[in-house]
């Protein structure tokens, strides 16, 4: 299932909502933990820098492969092309005083999800993300 | 989310309960704010009723270990449960941050 979010200005928590409402999410809470953690990450990297000032769209989707248990979020929009996969990754190994507290975001989509993918096509943000929820 | 200071002789003691998303993660950094003013300089928070937290969250965590490091005082978050533990350990602030 799918959905277009316009405008999306303040409008992260109604999206995040919508996909962990999805009936592709899986039940179990650790799971959903973490699914919910990469989906406020990702949704809230469109909602607070992809449009000058939040005037756009975001479309927001999933979808369960039923024999693969693959399940997969997809997030598009038609901001500024960006590819946060590009950003550098945070140093976990820093001293509190030396970390910098950017790219945190992105970094726990990578660690939580399996996997992550970005692509540019016909002027659209392409966001994707994987999880295989064998045990739910 | 819920944040409870509770200022003692010694030390601060602190409850943090619910989830710190992004409909709240402002209004947690500055329910931390007196903490990084003043008071004692060191910090205790129970963690127990923590259910989850964004990057936003763990942002404000680690601006209030900067300041106490730099009072020279200690901060411990006690009793948090695994999935957020799991956070704080993928992203390193296991590492930077006293976990008891």
């Amino acid at each position: 299932m799918k959905k277009r979010f316009n405008p999306i200005k303040d409008k992260s928590s109604e999206i995040i909502n919508f996909l962990m409402a999805s009936p592709d999410m899986p039940s179990d809470e650790a799971l959903r933990f973490k699914l919910q953690l990469s989906i406020e990450e990702a949704v809230e990297n469109v909602v607070r820098y992809a449009y000058d000032g939040g005037i756009g769209w975001l479309e927001a989707g999933t979808n369960l492969d039923h024999d693969s248990l693959l399940l997969t979020i997809e997030l598009r929009d038609a901001g500024i092309p960006f590819n946060p996969l590009e950003q550098p990754e945070p140093d976990i190994t820093a001293k509190a005083e030396d970390r910098d507290i950017g790219g945190l975001g992105i970094y726990l989509c990578k660690k939580l999800m399996d996997t992550i993918s970005y692509r540019y096509e016909d002027g659209n943000n392409i966001l994707t993300m994987t999880k295989k929820i064998e045990n739910s | 989310m819920e944040v409870i200071i509770n200022k003692q002789l010694e030390k601060t003691l602190v409850e943090v309960k619910g989830r710190i998303d992004t409909t709240n993660a402002e209004q947690f950094q500055h329910d931390l704010m007196p903490l990084m003013e003043g008071g004692p300089k060191d910090i205790d928070i129970d963690c127990s009723g923590l259910e989850y937290t964004s990057s936003q969250g763990l942002r404000t965590f680690l601006m209030l270990q900067k300041s106490v490091n730099a009072k020279g005082g200690q901060m411990v978050l006690r009793h948090m449960n695994p999935m957020v533990k799991e956070v704080f350990d993928i992203t390193g602030f296991s590492n930077i941050i006293t976990i008891l």
